[in-house]
């Protein structure tokens, strides 16, 4: 069993027996029983006496008097006929051996050999110096004599001197009077009247007697330290001891059992029954159970009952018989002594745990009644104990209610016996347990706690503070952040989004941050990424790489998210919030809280460099004042409900350790359970490094799909340090540019650009009746040459430096993306420190821009020889490049009509040259929906131009139907060209390389594609007329188109890639007029129905057959067929049955 | 038509409660806080008696089935030997579905 196995349980009961004992002695004898009635008399003399045989018959004498004499109600007597037992004392040092050995002799003949005894003691002198150390053999029973004496003044006969022995002599006998007691029935607890040291009249003695007699006696109350039997050596020991035996055996024994039979008292005849060794009949319990019930319910004497039950109980424990003890002893228990019946229970209850099967539960239960009944008794620490005991039992099986009922008498007892600890850690039991109680019960529970925790604290106030176990901390959600606050927008201002601890943890786009850092770390190392690197970390979460120690910079705050979860039903209040850190030099300034529901930030202003431990969290914690009233529980001495909940807090800590991930990389990680750190909470303070806020001036939230916008950026140097190497990445560089050589191109601030063309205008004096303008510009300079993956986009910063404090606004252009919808787009900005620092080479600054857009224009262009129209330099090879715009924006956002203003090309081979006007469409307006066609006649770049141009050279030419001139070649027209030709450039290059792989036969095949091959770029420039707030503006945009081949359809925006479920169904016959025409029907063979799956830009073809009876005129455009998208559910039908009628006609064979 | 105060649990293995339930006469709104624990006492104490597959006549009452050790023990106050049983018919024929 377990619970015998703690510490707590105690086999024994020591405070039991004792009661025990002491109950049985401080019984009064009964008349209708012998118990406490001497069964014999001890006579003593001394060898050293002048006539010991007088004496002996004068004891006798006495004895008898006593005895027989009615002036003595006291003490109770056996049997008329006592046992009369007469013992000479010998002292060997000092007495003469011969006269003691004959006057034993005279004894022997007179009282028989039975009847008499020589003892010889005291074998040594009183050597106090002696080494030998024999223990004194009278000190436990002296002790008890001692108790008994304080209280026998009162009452009882007195004394009888017996002799004129030693003192030491007579305690001898009185030692050993009580010796013989022990075994089995217990003496009386009141005074014997033959004993020495009684004082009162003593009846027949005479004066010098007397005057001895209470002479010894003061002398043995002064003298209660006296080392007795220090004169006995360890053969009067054995001498004693076989004396004992003797008197037992020889003297008493039998004389009882002459006597006893005759008895028939049921109580004696079952205790005598059981002291029978080797009784033919079992124990007699039902004599005990009737004796019992007599005594309670009939005599209504529970003295003699409860004597009666712990005689039996005890006699059956001996037996084994733990069940029916308890019972008998749980049957005693009453409301009218909450002492007894906290003994007796507890009893019951260590009988249910000794039984053959440990009836555990039941000894918690009656361990619980016990430690009630001691409580209600003012016994607080044998209640507690008992509480403790029954708590090993309960203790984590879920009956919580139990539990805390227990936990809450431990915590009380705990606090009234000052054992403050533990009474504190039983209250935090009941608070920390998922408390089933009731909001009020956990108020009163809580208010308790707090009252013993400020109890302890005021014990110790400079000791470190103690754990608080309120709220819980959830330590694994605990974020800590680095670096200053998001500024709030300020006006036109917006500041970059960065990261922040508002921000959810999002891992796809933690992925991409980390990609985009990366990707701007290996530009800047000339395209390889140090060893060293590892992405920055600004906000540590249970999703971040926690391995490492974080940097922090100095003088830049760490905020750190504490998780709070208060299990209660009632509000907790905290207050004082901070954090506990340590750090080893000077000062660092832990501040202020900010609360967010269960969530509390920190934050710290490092000051110097170097490593920083935060441990933890410091707070008071209270209850919200008066909110729930205290109720029968009752409140703790001193602790008064009411006026002093309002104060009730304490200040306490608790601790912030987290675990790190679960190891599973080792054999011996996975065999058993490690974990790696999480060094979250430990960042190491750097020096200081530059930072950079980056701010968005006029920057939209909506565009047109294709609108160019103006906006600004200031960068902003925060830091006292120089930065430098600013870039900027993104995975959308279409999106944006800073523009080449813009300094020269528009005004620099954004106050003065307002209303301004975001391109570069230059007004025409006349319409040059479509003829293009001409000029040149090499995508280096626009930094999208070799069509890389991603751009790393240098900030043109002024000396590509940004000084502390300084501030720099640079024009941005923004185009709306092709795709409607809302677009997320995300600038990580790289910054270096002038200054080489060894722990961390840079830092990065992320910025998140929502655009949503809205239709604007599709563009579809195609490109085809031209045979007829001659260049006017008589040079082959002019081609002709259709041109469909339409409107396809819904006037949601308040477009009223779009103006072309503007088609450019740009090619290293080719040019526009001039427009041919195939419309009436002369102003180039399109309403919504309405559709445009454009014609423009396209030539070969000028021979000797395109020698000297480098591949990367392109040719703009503008053909313009206003007046002003849009420069194609020059930000932000050019920008926007070449970054969509280079993301354009990604798709086909793997079509491309998948037709290479394909086998020789195909080249044929390859160099007609050749010949066909065009690479004319066109740039689309329009305006948008939009009513805003009864306003008009005026947007501006372009759009590009890339065509590759001749004759082949070109579009500005990818079509839409999708895979469709197609449906062919011949079975269906139509009922269209069409088929009413034709003469008579006609049989499709084999299958009817066709289901097919179509990728983007598939083609696919069905091989039908059909059976013709008659001749005549047959319409085979009859299938129908059924499209839907793969992802969607509803189906349309195609227009197919509109086309042309598929025709034949069968002739007569 | 329930009048007297009735306490059901399921108890699992491991001496722990599965499920508690509180059944009070109608007129007894709550029950009274200081003296749900006893309950969970006496159940609990009763488990010992249920293992030895006793029955305790007292003035409350415990009643137990035992199935596969799951325990289920209801204590009530009022003598009412047939609804009792039918009502650890039904929960043991939930509780084997």
């Amino acid at each position: 069993m377990e619970l015998k196995e703690s510490s707590l349980y105690t086999a024994t009961t020591p405070w039991f027996e004792s009661y025990r004992e002491t109950f049985l002695q401080s019984m009064p004898a009964s008349d209708h029983e012998f118990l406490n009635h001497y069964l014999a008399c001890m006579l003593v003399a001394s060898s050293g006496e002048a006539e010991p045989m007088e004496q002996f018959s004068k004891l006798s004498q006495e004895q008898h008097r006593i005895q027989h004499n009615s002036d003595y109600s006291y003490p109770k007597w056996f049997i008329p006929n006592t046992l009369k037992y007469y013992v000479l004392l010998h002292d060997v040092t000092s007495g003469d051996e011969q006269r003691a050995e004959s006057i034993y002799e005279e004894m022997k003949q007179k009282y028989g050999t039975q009847g008499c005894y020589l003892l010889k003691i005291n074998s040594r002198a009183p050597n106090r110096a002696s080494d030998e150390q024999i223990p004194d053999p009278w000190s436990q029973y002296l002790q008890k004599n001692s108790i008994q004496h304080q209280e026998s003044y009162e009452d009882g006969p007195c004394t009888m001197t017996s002799n004129k022995n030693s003192d030491s002599n007579l305690l001898s006998l009185d030692g050993l009077d009580n010796e013989i007691k022990v075994d089995g029935l217990p003496n009386s607890f009141r005074v014997h009247p033959l004993q020495l040291d009684q004082c009162g009249d003593p009846p027949n003695t005479d004066g010098s007697d007397h005057t001895k007699s209470a002479s010894v006696r003061e002398n043995k109350k002064a003298s209660t330290g006296v080392i007795r039997g220090a004169c006995l050596t360890l053969t009067d020991h054995d001498r004693i001891r076989q004396f004992i035996q003797e008197f037992t055996f020889r003297g008493l024994l039998p004389h009882i059992e002459k006597t006893i039979r005759q008895l028939n008292d049921q109580e004696m005849a079952a205790v005598s029954a059981f002291l029978q060794p080797g009784a033919p009949r079992p124990y007699p319990a039902h004599y005990m159970d009737t004796a019992i019930q007599t005594y309670r319910d009939i005599c209504k004497n529970m003295v003699l009952a409860e004597r009666c039950v712990l005689l039996s109980a005890e006699i059956l424990k001996s037996q084994s018989k733990y069940s029916e003890a308890a019972a008998l002893l749980i049957r005693l228990t009453s409301e009218d002594s909450d002492l007894r019946s906290a003994l007796l229970l507890e009893q019951a209850a260590h009988c249910f745990i000794n039984m053959k099967s440990p009836m555990v539960r039941k000894y918690a239960f009656h361990m619980i009644l016990a430690g009630h009944r001691f409580s209600k008794a003012g016994q607080k620490k044998h209640a507690l104990r008992c509480y403790c005991q029954a708590m090993q039992v309960y203790k984590g099986k879920g009956w919580s209610l139990a539990e805390d009922h227990i936990n809450f008498t431990i915590g009380r007892q705990s606090y009234t016996l000052r054992q403050l600890d533990n009474a504190v850690s039983a209250f935090r039991h009941i608070l920390i347990n998922e408390s089933k109680q009731s909001a009020a019960q956990q108020g009163a529970f809580l208010r308790e706690y707090l009252y013993v925790y400020k109890n302890v604290n005021q014990l110790s106030p400079d000791g470190p503070l103690p754990q608080l176990p309120l709220p819980y901390i959830n330590s694994s959600a605990t974020r800590v952040f680095f670096g200053h606050d998001r500024r709030p927008a300020d006006g036109e201002k917006q500041a970059a989004t960065h990261i922040s601890l508002d921000q959810e943890y999002d891992s796809e786009s933690s992925q991409q941050w980390r990609e985009l850092e990366e990707h701007v770390v290996a530009v800047a190392n000339k395209g390889i990424i140090p060893s060293s690197f590892y992405p920055t970390q600004y906000c540590l979460n249970s999703y971040s790489d926690n391995s490492r120690f974080p940097l922090a910079v100095v003088e830049e705050p760490i905020t750190v998210e504490v998780a709070f979860r208060n299990p209660l039903k009632v509000p907790l209040l905290l207050s004082d919030l901070s954090l506990l850190w340590k750090f080893q030099p000077k000062d660092v300034n832990g501040k202020d809280i900010e609360r967010a529901r269960e969530r509390a930030r920190l934050k710290l202003f490092p000051h110097h460099i170097g490593e920083l431990h935060i441990l933890g969290v410091v707070y008071n914690l209270g209850t919200i004042q008066g909110s729930v009233t205290v109720d029968g529980i009752g409140a703790l001495p001193g602790c008064h409900t009411g006026k002093h909940s309002l104060s009730m807090s304490v200040r306490g800590r608790q601790d912030l350790e987290i675990q790190g991930p679960r190891l599973n990389n080792t054999k011996e990680e996975k065999t058993s359970v490690k974990y790696g750190p999480d060094r979250r909470l430990d960042p190491v303070v750097t020096e200081e490094m530059p930072l950079l806020e980056v701010f968005f001036i006029h920057f939209p939230t909506g565009l047109l799909c294709g609108e160019i916008r103006k906006a600004y950026v200031e960068f902003v140097n925060v830091s006292k340090c120089p930065l430098t190497g600013l870039k900027v990445v993104s995975k959308r560089p279409e999106f944006f540019t800073f523009g080449v050589n813009t300094a020269a191109l528009t005004p620099l601030s954004p106050s003065t650009s307002e209303n301004c063309s975001a391109y570069k205008t230059v007004v025409t004096g006349s319409p040059s009746a479509g003829t293009a303008l001409v000029s040149s510009a090499s995508s280096v300079d626009f930094g999208t040459s070799t069509g890389q993956q991603l751009e790393a986009i240098p900030v043109p910063l002024p000396d590509s430096v940004l000084l502390p404090g300084a501030s720099v606004q640079l024009p941005m252009w923004l185009r709306g993306p092709d795709e409607e919808g809302v677009h997320e787009i995300n600038f990580l900005f790289y910054y270096e420190s002038v200054k080489k620092q060894p722990k961390r080479r840079h830092r990065i600054l992320r910025h998140t821009a929502v655009i949503c857009t809205s239709r604007s224009l599709n563009v579809r262009a195609t490109v085809c020889r031209s045979n007829s129209l001659e260049d006017e330099e008589g040079r082959g090879g002019n081609m002709l490049v259709f041109v469909d715009v339409e409107n396809t924006n819904t006037s949601e956002a308040g477009v009223k009509e779009f103006h072309m203003v503007q088609v450019s090309s740009s090619s290293k081979h080719w040019q526009l040259h001039k427009s041919v006007n195939i419309s009436e469409n002369k102003d180039a307006k399109l309403a919504s929906r309405e559709k445009g066609k454009f014609c423009f006649k396209a030539v070969r770049c000028k021979q000797n131009e395109a020698a000297v141009q480098s591949s990367e050279k392109y040719t703009f030419a503008d053909i313009i139907f206003g007046n002003e001139q849009i420069i194609s070649s020059a930000s932000p027209c050019a920008d926007f060209f070449y970054r969509s030709l280079s993301s354009e450039l990604k798709k086909p290059q793997d079509l491309l390389s998948a037709h290479t792989e394909k086998h020789g036969a195909e080249e044929a095949v390859r160099l007609i594609q050749k010949c066909s091959e065009v690479d004319l770029n066109l740039v689309i420039l329009w305006k948008a007329y939009v009513v805003e707030d009864n306003k008009q503006l005026i947007l501006e945009g372009q759009h590009h188109v890339v065509l590759r081949t001749v004759g082949k359809e070109a579009f500005s925006q990818s079509q839409k890639q999708a895979d469709v479920d197609v449906i062919v169904d011949l079975r269906h016959k139509t009922t269209s007029p069409e088929a009413l025409d034709t003469h008579g029907s006609f049989t499709w063979l084999g299958q009817t129905q066709y289901k097919l799956q179509l990728r983007s830009e598939e083609s696919r073809s069905l091989q039908l057959k059909a059976c013709f009876v008659h001749t005549g005129v047959y319409n085979l455009g009859t299938p129908r067929v059924f499209a839907k998208l793969s992802d969607q559910v509803t189906e349309f039908e195609t227009s197919q049955q509109n086309s042309m009628p598929a025709l034949i006609i069968i002739n007569n064979a | 038509t329930m009048s007297g105060s009735f306490y059901f649990v399921i108890v699992g293995h491991h001496d722990n409660p599965v499920f508690e339930m509180e059944f009070l006469p109608p007129g007894k709104a709550e029950s009274k806080d200081d003296h749900r624990h006893l309950n969970q006492f006496i159940a609990h104490a009763a488990l010992d008696l249920v293992d030895e597959n006793m029955w305790l006549s007292n003035n409350i009452k415990d009643c137990a089935l035992i199935f596969s050790h799951m325990r289920f023990i209801m204590l009530h106050d009022v003598r009412q030997e047939d609804g009792i049983k039918n009502f650890f018919t039904d929960v043991y024929d939930l509780y084997i579905k």
